[in-house]
């Protein structure tokens, strides 16, 4: 009777165990560092738009206030986008024949609205609050990064649920004066000021971050 | 047996499978389970408006006050909008006939909006056609009735209380004197106008005074039951059982029926009797109270409730009330009515006015008279708006070959329905949702309607079409009704306009009109034919107009549980008799009348009693309703249309019923407690808590919690529906509803204890408990369902992998599985109707009652932001809000001094399965006893 394995069926069986670990572990080690990269959270990543608005230009530059376009940011749960009509108040008296603001003219004049592309989505089964937020003085960078800076806008944070509960568990790091809601930059503003307005405000709000934490804050 | 019964389908659908096939299922199952987790990215779209409407926060709904109708009646509403697109229907919270409230079908109405089966275009000849040739054909049709000043035009219509309506018929008949108005309206109330002409000279409306009522006596009166004026009375009733629960003024409600009604439960001397009988006993008791003479001889349990009765009522002059049915004989009703005011009602607990729906020339032959000179030749042009006769017509009325002779009819309906099919023109009507309008409440009050929407389809209100019938296209309906108030307001009307839309009604009941009695009415005893066969309409689908509405067909009928089907209503005693068992189709015959449905055994029913319900049977091709349950409409008489005589036999096959709560028979106290009277008023002795292994609780304020007073609630099912548009809940279907898989968050049980003739009966709404120790919690391997600081068992959606462990250890079994995605095949309409607030769930996710999570959200962001807690009272849950007897409070229960904790303190409260130590944050008030107070 023939052999039933051949000499270097040992090798074999020793190579395939190896590469199948390898490949388990290594496979663990890709799919979780691929939803950890910003490839999956897309944060950092610009995204096309029907019209290339810059946000450093009309925030950074210009100095227009965040509310002004996001009007519902202190009123909703939903910031919401501007009205063809909102863009037009400017625009029709400057760059009014501008080849970039051609599609913004077209929406006014066809009265079809602008199309444009979600950059700071939420995953499903979240439930976020601008207006609580606003209104509790985080301020808007917090989660949406240097927007004055942001020639061609991209989301600025990861929004992981980690990302929440960091601020849910430690507010008072967070909070800034809720007047200053829509400053940007914050390079004057030391941890030593942070430090006695966060715990100014948790008192101020009476904030518990152990109650912050429920699931059916943000889920339902 | 019980468990078989309980699950029956469980066991039908194991079948003889082996073990093997059985494991072999389970472990495909398991491994084709995770492709289901693969679903799409979400939509990244980001659409604003181009000009943004004023006073617009998106993301915000906006609330319009308006109205929808039912039987003719408005049922003042708030509409909640959200993005245009309404979603949830609310009583108007200053309307006094209302007080905020609803019941089921005003709730259902949002979901008929938005019905894919709704007819959206013109058709001729079941063609589609265009309004361009609709109105061009009306034009020529009214230059034609010009020259016969309308000679053989009819136009016939649904009940109707509308003021632009009536407006509109007078001009119609100013110019064109010959033409007539008729009235089709299957569940009418004519009985009772022709009642008060016998009692008091002239038809005349009854407005039921109901919270000044101390003793009620009600004969085959389903008060408290569904239809128009479930709301007002709902409400009216149980502030006069809160009075008599805080021990000012009695409660005394004794009921004589043949077949059990939500008025029955709630009575406190419930006495079964056929129909006939019930109008002797009437003259006995009215004899007994010195009006008339009877010669009936009375068994001594009929001796004995007539006796009580007649002690009660006289002993509470002015605060005391009969009520005969509006299906009883009108002379019946009008010694009922007699006997009233004998007892000083007049005034008092029963006010009467003028009519408030519309009266048609012919009055209650209305109908028939235009049947008969559809025979005659007499129609030239039949405009039918509104109604669906041909299917509701009676078997003694041939409308539907008569229709032929017509020359032209013309059919506008929100279906392409059974009268469609006869009409050479049909017309789409818009929903009430979508028009402007106007119609009276049940106490007569005006309501404004406005739209909350864009019609979704071009489609026509009853009004415009009117103004097209007389050759005038184009007419804008907000138009039509302006002109109705600037009439009636005259000068001021601009100012009166702008402050009444937004309030949604106008503040003017129809003032008490003079009524005196006359002569006592002669009450025949019709001769007896065998089984007396009663009509009545359906919880559901009432007379047939909510029948394709899913939220409504799956909503478990009081008594049978019974969803997707109608029954034939029987007693023990016949069906003992005939052999018969539930859902054995049998053949009911009257005469050489005959129809089939199934049968299903209703215990407290009159032995000789068959109850039939309309609202079934419809053919409507493409709609959900088509061809489910039988058509009892074959069997009515125009002039006979809540009674006939006949007899019942099994026609040997069977059909499948899908009850959600198949076994109904209790031990009534291990649920439903009944306490003397004085316990609401008296606190209950402190409670000791049960020792724990487990960590307490953090208990700072806010905690939730509810309390269900069983002493108020009426089983009407309004917090099912309103749950269910609130929540997301979807419908699944009479298949799944036989798996014992429907959805509803909120279910109210229905318990019977006792003889089969003469049972004990109760309601209990039933939602999570939100047990503080919960043990749903406990078994979940993921941590899907946990609890929260303020006293919530919350459930997270995206956590919860379907293990189902949760609803396995949940002794009260509210929790509910998604087995299939019921959600994802929505149409677009129907998609349209979903709350924003709240996910919607899909494949292999738990759910169940939140406390409506979103609304508790909302309501604390906005006293945080005002730097305030949550007052009390502002939270209202969907189920409490709907409640037309204010059953149902929740609140914070950590404070002492909120509804619910006042609630709580009374010496009858309680939770069920206490023996389960879940500490249940939902509590129960007992019962209580009307006797002794």
């Amino acid at each position: 009777m023939a052999q039933i394995f051949s000499p270097a069926a040992d090798t074999w069986l020793r190579v395939a165990t190896v590469v199948l670990a390898g490949g388990v572990v290594g496979g663990t080690l890709f799919a979780s560092g691929l939803a950890r990269s910003t490839y999956e959270t897309r944060q950092g990543w610009h995204v096309d738009q029907p019209v290339p608005f810059s946000h450093q230009h009309h925030v950074g530059d210009l100095g227009l206030d965040c509310r002004f376009c996001h009007a519902g940011v202190e009123k909703s749960w939903n910031a919401g986008f501007p009205a063809t009509h909102t863009c037009m108040t400017c625009h029709s008296q400057i760059w009014t024949g501008a080849q970039i603001l051609a599609p913004v003219r077209d929406s006014l004049a066809k009265d079809k609205p602008i199309t444009w592309t979600r950059v700071s989505g939420l995953p499903d089964y979240v439930y976020f609050n601008h207006q609580i937020h606003v209104g509790r003085g985080v301020p808007c960078v917090e989660c949406h990064g240097r927007i004055d800076k942001m020639p061609m806008t991209y989301r600025g944070e990861a929004f992981k649920m980690r990302f929440c509960l960091d601020c849910h568990r430690h507010p008072e790091g967070r909070l800034k004066p809720k007047d200053q809601v829509t400053r940007m930059d914050w390079s004057g503003w030391t941890a030593k000021d942070q430090a006695s307005f966060g715990k100014k405000a948790m008192q101020a709000y009476h904030l518990n971050p152990s109650r912050m934490t429920d699931c059916s804050l943000c889920h339902r | 047996m019980r468990t078989r019964a309980e699950f029956e389908t469980a066991f039908e659908a194991l079948g003889d499978a082996a073990r093997r096939d059985v494991l072999k299922v389970m472990g495909a199952a398991l491994a084709m389970s995770g492709l289901s987790a693969c679903e799409g990215e979400p939509d990244p779209r980001a659409i604003p408006y181009v000009t943004a409407p004023e006073n617009l926060i998106p993301g915000k709904p906006r609330f319009y006050a308006t109205a929808v109708t039912f039987g003719g009646y408005a049922q003042p509403v708030i509409g909640t909008t959200y993005d245009g697109r309404p979603t949830k229907l609310e009583g108007l919270p200053n309307h006094p006939m209302s007080g905020g409230t609803t019941d089921a079908f005003t709730q259902g109405q949002v979901l008929d909006l938005y019905d894919p089966a709704r007819s959206q275009t013109v058709r001729r000849d079941g063609r589609p056609a265009s309004w361009a040739l609709f109105e061009a054909a009306m034009v020529d049709n009214a230059r034609r009735l010009d020259a016969r000043q309308g000679e053989g035009l009819r136009l016939l219509t649904g009940a109707t209380s509308s003021p632009t309506f009536a407006r509109e018929l007078k001009a119609l008949t100013d110019r064109w004197p010959m033409a007539r108005w008729h009235v089709f309206e299957p569940v009418h109330e004519d009985g009772a106008l022709e009642a008060t002409r016998i009692a008091f000279g002239r038809p005349l409306s009854m407005r039921l005074q109901l919270d000044k009522a101390e003793a009620v006596v009600c004969l085959d009166a389903d008060l408290l039951g569904p239809g128009p004026h479930q709301t007002a009375r709902g409400q009216a009733w149980a502030k006069a059982r809160l009075a008599f629960q805080q021990g000012s003024g009695r409660s005394h409600l004794l009921v004589i029926e043949p077949a059990p009604t939500q008025t029955g439960v709630m009575a406190q001397d419930r006495l079964a009797a056929g129909h006939a009988r019930i109008g002797q006993l009437t003259q006995a008791l009215a004899a007994a109270c010195g009006l008339g003479h009877a010669t009936v001889a009375l068994s001594p349990r009929e001796t004995d409730w007539i006796g009580k009765a007649a002690a009660l009522l006289q002993a509470a002059p002015g605060k005391a009330l009969v009520v005969a049915g509006p299906q009883q004989p009108p002379e019946v009703q009008a010694l009922a009515l007699q006997l009233s005011a004998r007892l000083g009602a007049i005034g008092q607990t029963l006010i009467l006015t003028e009519p408030v729906l519309l009266q048609p020339p012919d009055g209650p032959t209305s109908f028939a008279a235009l049947t008969r000179d559809l025979l005659a030749g007499k129609v030239d042009t039949l405009a039918i708006f509104g109604c669906n006769p041909v299917y509701g017509c009676p078997a003694d009325l041939a409308f539907a070959p008569a229709l032929a002779k017509a020359r032209t009819v013309v059919h506008a309906g929100l279906h392409l329905d059974e009268t469609a099919a006869f009409a050479q023109w049909h017309a789409p009507l818009s929903h009430a949702l979508e028009s402007w309008g106007d119609a009276r409440a049940v106490d007569g009050r005006p309501s404004l309607i406005q739209p909350l929407v864009r019609p979704l389809y071009d489609t026509r209100t009853i009004p415009v079409l009117l103004e097209a019938l007389q050759g005038r296209p184009g007419a804008a309906d907000r138009d039509l009704v302006m002109q109705t108030w600037r009439l009636a307001w005259g000068d001021g009307f601009d100012d009166r306009w702008k402050t009444t839309l937004p309030k949604g009604f106008v503040d003017e009941p129809l003032p008490a009109a003079d009524a005196q009695a006359g002569a006592l009415p002669a009450i025949a005893v019709p001769p007896d034919g065998g089984l007396e066969i009663l009509f009545r309409p359906d919880a559901s689908a009432w007379d047939g107009a909510f029948a394709n509405n899913a939220w409504l067909q799956e909503l478990p009928k009081p008594f049978s549980t019974l969803t997707w089907d109608n029954v034939v209503e029987i007693s023990p005693a016949l069906a003992k008799e005939k052999g018969v068992q539930n859902g054995d189709v049998v053949r009911v015959t009257s005469g050489q009348r005959a129809i089939e449905g199934p049968a299903w055994i209703m215990a407290g029913q009159d032995r000789g009693t068959v109850v039939v319900r309309l609202g079934y049977g419809r053919r409507l091709p493409g709609g959900l309703a088509d061809q489910i349950g039988y058509d009892a409409y074959p069997l009515r008489l125009s002039s006979s249309p809540w009674r006939v005589t006949g007899d019942l036999a099994r026609a040997g096959k069977r059909h499948k019923l899908a009850p959600v709560q198949p076994v109904t028979e209790a031990e009534l106290a291990d649920f439903v407690r009944t306490a003397p009277a004085d316990q609401a008023r008296t606190v209950k002795r402190a409670k000791t808590v049960s020792p724990s292994f487990y960590p307490d609780k953090p208990q700072a304020p806010p905690q939730w919690g509810m309390s269900i007073d069983l002493d108020l609630c009426i089983g009407c099912n309004a917090c099912v529906i309103a749950c269910q548009a609130e929540n997301n809940v979807p419908s699944v279907g009479k298949g799944q509803v036989l798996q014992g898989r429907h959805m509803h968050w909120l279910r109210v049980d229905q318990y019977r204890e006792g003889p089969d003739e003469a049972p004990d009966m109760a309601f209990q709404p039933t939602p999570c408990m939100h047990c503080e120790e919960a043990p749903c919690e406990l078994g979940c391997p993921v941590n899907a369902t946990s609890h929260s600081a303020e006293g919530l068992n919350q459930q997270v959606y995206n956590r919860c992998i379907g293990t189902r462990t949760c609803s396995s250890y949940c002794p009260y079994k509210v929790r509910r599985f998604n087995w299939f995605d019921y959600t994802g095949k929505d149409s677009p309409q129907v998609q349209a109707v979903r709350n924003p607030d709240v996910t919607v769930r899909s494949r292999g996710v738990m759910e169940k009652c939140s406390y409506c999570l979103q609304r508790i959200n909302e309501a604390r962001i906005k006293a945080e932001l005002e730097g305030r807690p949550i007052r009390d009272g502002e939270i209202k849950t969907a189920c409490q809000q709907a409640c037309p007897t204010q059953a149902i409070v929740f609140g914070d229960v950590s404070h002492p001094d909120t509804a619910v904790s006042r609630r709580k303190i009374q010496a009858r409260d309680y939770v069920t399965l206490e023996e389960a130590d879940t500490r249940p944050r939902t509590s129960y008030l007992a019962r209580l006893k009307s006797e002794g107070a």
